[in-house]
């Protein structure tokens, strides 16, 4: 691997984390659902998929700290501190998403004040938190060994934490565990939604076993990808027997997951012929079973290729387990459906990306790829390349104006994206009132169905001039705001829509009469504030806005909403008083006859 | 638990609603859900967080009832990892913003799908019924219950309103289908149905079992202390036996290169 290549994939993770970056923006200002495809049906998706990988991926950190301190297996101390620092970033990762998951992430310091153990995932949080403590603690020699830290006051520091070592090592293992394994129990609560051939009461077991196998598998991947692009050793040998061991955790994971399905009798669903069903034998076969009878060969363990292989397998069969069953399977009810967003894929791809340019900041610069002699790292003149910062060719300020480029770049094409992403919202359907047709009776078109009432209008006014002595108290029994100069709004004029309610107030209507922008402080005494038309006030006290409000106060109700209203208190006395009953029916007006409506044209549309 | 306190329930008889949408109207109002309460089939599944009743047509026909079924013994309240699902002494599930931090888990656990999300906020909150507690609390009844006009719900205490819905089924054993729902399901809830339709298709994915879904989880998390101790102490132990081993090895093979030197 050449320096131009190294470059050409830094700027790459560079440049998805700057889009990350600007979706995470979008993301924290206009809520969720412009951040993330995520709905009420499905709350959670690609954001707890990935970080149940993140996680996975960090279960080498627990597993070689158990056998190099605990099983005094010392030949493996030169990954020991690799395998701590891929843990450290991937709960990085974790908490990180988690931030970006969270709707109230300022909240998220409260399972520390409010306790609630009968969740799983209070434990969760609180086993990453110190989990991500204890993997900071043993990782921080690491960075005191660098010669900036030469003080004897971080001497000292070092001093007691080589001391603290073991405590911090079997916490780590407890802590790891415990949480490995309730990351699967997360899920036991949801039998509902999690597809069956994923599901397990087993979870917890499943999900501890098969972290101890993904981690092993990620260090030896890691260590191939280490040899590249730093051309140095990677301790195949070591790599080779974790390729050996790997089979007791996956081969345990693999027959408690099988018997779990055989004992509960949800086996035969293998066969069934469904995409999920081909999903999972995919997952067993080809990133469970093979690899494994693979490493069973010796000859295949000790090949570069063989053992790539078959850790990249491992890996892909865990993580899609992992994807499986909190995304891809996760079962839908009625109405929506989720697919990641783009904001949201962003965000989801630029964490681990930024995991992996930490990962290379520290190996570029700290004594982390061989333990044995701390000092050849940071010589540059060993064979490691050192890049990027401390590249002779390209000085740390060409790297800087390098990234601000690409940082431009990236950003001005985001935001076409953002600006589209950020004005959603407040698209509901509209559905335009049709005015009542007909004179003596009139034919009102209520459902916008072409089924109307008909409504005898000169019947109702004759009845309730007699009642009530006038003819204008007839009217204004039912016709309530009147325009100036008119005797009978129409109903729809006002109630404009058949099942929204909608703004009486004509604001267009008043610019324009008073001179445009000119006209403001006719109304709005002080222009500074919106909620300040005094003048209306004096009549329509309930119709203007209150302070901090958006709205007018006064909306007309639905046309259906409406005219349920007025007719159905006036029918519902009547019915009493007259002793109709039949009256307070909804069949007295809705009738079940369509043919006369289509008699008088074009009324409903069709 | 006081004894002074009751269950309480309302009972929804779904062969008494005619899908007046009375009761959304009410509980939109008396909830200050704003304008969008209003608004009919604003969610495709009927609820929202400006909608925390709906008035769904079931598959078989007939308007049922869909809100938060106050289970006896909640899937979210056990969910949740910060406590602001509570259980109130009378068996109302309440929500507490000011605890909440969004994880959301309460969502995935409910059996029903019932909480919902201010999907279009930056701060936003978990909502759903709260079988209007505060009017409870007052000695008034729920808004729907008191809007319903043709007596579809009741209120009152849970064992009373099973006894009430056992008369009914007993009385017109043709009108309705021989089962209270929520009387069992997910160890019973506050809502109870009788219906002439099956109901099961308010569930998230089909009727959920009789257990009561925190069970599910503490069967693991029941066992952590346990699991906590026994690692932290089979850690140490094993660290201790094989370094005491290994020192023992390297001291006989210590010895024993130095007895075949002197031979």
């Amino acid at each position: 691997m050449n320096n131009t290549l190294r470059t050409l994939i830094k700027d790459g993770l560079w440049a998805i984390v700057f889009a990350g970056t600007v979706a995470a923006v979008i993301r924290f200002a206009s809520g969720l659902g412009a951040g993330s495809g995520l709905n009420d049906v499905t709350p959670w998706g690609l954001w707890i998929a990935f970080k149940l990988g993140f996680v996975a991926l960090a279960g080498g950190g627990f597993t070689l700290a158990a056998v190099v301190y605990i099983f005094h297996i010392e030949n493996y101390r030169p990954i020991l501190r690799r395998a701590i620092l891929m843990a450290l970033l991937g709960y990085g990762s974790f908490i990180v998403s988690l931030i970006v998951d969270l709707g109230l992430p300022w909240h998220v310091y409260m399972p520390i004040i409010s306790w609630q153990h009968y969740s799983v995932m209070f434990e969760i949080a609180w086993c990453v938190m110190l989990y991500f403590s204890v993997l900071a603690l043993e990782f921080s020699p690491a960075i005191l060994e660098h010669p900036w830290f030469k003080h004897p006051r971080f001497q000292k520091i070092l001093h007691w934490l080589h001391k603290l070592t073991l405590p911090l090592v079997i916490a780590g293992i407890v802590l790891s565990t415990l949480h490995q394994s309730s990351l699967g129990s997360l899920f036991l609560i949801m039998p509902h939604r999690v597809h069956p051939l994923w599901y397990s009461p087993w979870l917890p077991y499943l999900f501890f076993t098969s972290a101890i196998a993904a981690g092993m598998m990620a260090l030896v991947v890691e260590g191939f990808i280490i040899e590249r692009w730093f051309k140095r050793g990677m301790h195949f040998d070591l790599l080779g027997t974790l390729g050996a061991w790997v089979a007791l955790p996956l081969g345990l994971y693999l027959i408690l997951r099988l018997s779990d399905l055989f004992l509960r009798g949800v086996l035969p669903g293998v066969l069934d012929g469904s995409w999920q069903s081909t999903l999972f034998l995919a997952e067993i076969l080809i990133g469970g079973i093979l690899p494994l009878v693979l490493l069973a060969s010796q000859k295949i363990r000790e090949s570069r290729e063989g053992l790539l292989t078959s850790a990249t397998l491992i890996i892909a069969g865990i993580i899609s387990q992992r994807m499986s069953l909190s995304m891809f399977t996760m079962r839908q009810s009625t109405g929506l459906s989720y697919f990641p967003s783009v904001a949201e894929t962003l965000i989801a791809f630029a964490i681990p990306a930024a995991a992996i340019l930490i990962y290379l900041f520290f190996a570029e610069n700290l004594a982390l790829l061989d333990r044995e002699n701390p000092t050849r790292a940071l010589d540059t003149s060993t064979s490691i390349d050192r890049l990027a910062f401390a590249n002779q060719d390209t000085p740390g300020r060409a790297i800087f104006a390098r990234r601000s480029g690409l940082a431009t770049f990236v950003i001005a094409l985001m935001l076409p994206t953002m600006l589209n992403l950020t004005v959603t919202g407040g698209d509901r359907s509209v559905n335009p009132v049709q005015a009542a047709r007909g004179w003596e009776t009139l034919l009102i078109n209520g459902n916008d169905s072409g089924y109307v009432v008909r409504f005898p209008h000169s019947e109702h006014q004759e009845r309730l001039t007699d009642e009530l002595g006038t003819k204008e108290a007839a009217c204004t029994t039912c016709h309530h705001l009147n325009h100036p100069d008119d005797e009978a709004t129409s109903c729809s004029e006002c109630h404009t829509d058949y099942y929204q309610s909608s703004s009486i107030f004509d604001h267009p209507h008043h610019q324009q009469a008073l001179g445009g922008n000119e006209g403001c402080t006719e109304c709005h005494t002080d222009e500074h504030l919106r909620q300040s038309p005094e003048i209306c006030k004096d009549c329509h006290e309930t119709m203007v806005a209150q302070e901090g409000q958006r709205t007018f106060n006064s909306f007309a109700l639905s046309y259906t909403d409406a005219m349920h209203g007025r007719c159905l208190e006036c029918h519902g006395q009547k019915a009493t008083e007259l002793n109709k009953p039949e009256l307070e029916l909804c069949g007295t007006c809705h009738t079940s006859d369509q043919g006369e409506v289509n008699q008088v044209g074009g009324l409903s549309g069709n | 638990m006081m004894a002074a306190l009751r269950q309480v329930g309302v009972l929804v008889d779904v062969t008494r609603c005619v899908g007046c949408n009375k009761c959304v109207d009410a509980c939109g109002t008396a909830n200050g859900l704003g304008e969008a309460s209003h608004i009919p089939q604003q969610a495709p599944d009927g609820l929202s967080a400006e909608r925390w009743l709906a008035i769904v047509e079931s598959p078989e026909g007939g308007y049922v009832r869909k809100s938060c079924r106050h289970c006896l013994d909640a899937a979210c309240v056990s969910a949740c990892p910060v406590g602001a699902m509570t259980q109130t002494p009378e068996g109302v599930v309440l929500y507490d913003g000011e605890k909440c931090m969004g994880c959301r888990y309460c969502m995935m656990a409910c059996p029903f799908g019932i909480p919902r999300y201010q999907w279009d906020s930056s701060a936003p909150l978990i909502r759903k019924c709260t079988l209007c507690y505060e009017r409870l609390v007052e000695g008034r009844l729920p808004a729907c219950v008191e809007a319903c006009p043709e007596q579809a719900l009741t209120f009152g205490e849970r064992s009373e309103l099973l006894a009430i819905a056992h008369e009914r089924l007993e009385q017109a054993p043709s009108k309705y289908l021989p089962k209270v729902y929520g009387e069992f399901e997910v160890g019973g809830s506050a809502l109870l149905y009788i219906s002439n339709v099956p109901l099961d298709f308010l569930g998230f994915n089909g009727a959920p079992g009789e257990e009561a879904y925190p069970e599910l989880t503490w069967e693991w998390l029941g066992k952590v202390p346990a699991v906590t101790i026994g690692a932290a102490a089979l850690m140490t132990g094993l660290f201790w036996i094989i370094g005491r081993r290994m020192q023992a090895d390297a001291a006989r093979h210590a010895q024993t290169s130095q007895s075949s030197e002197e031979s």
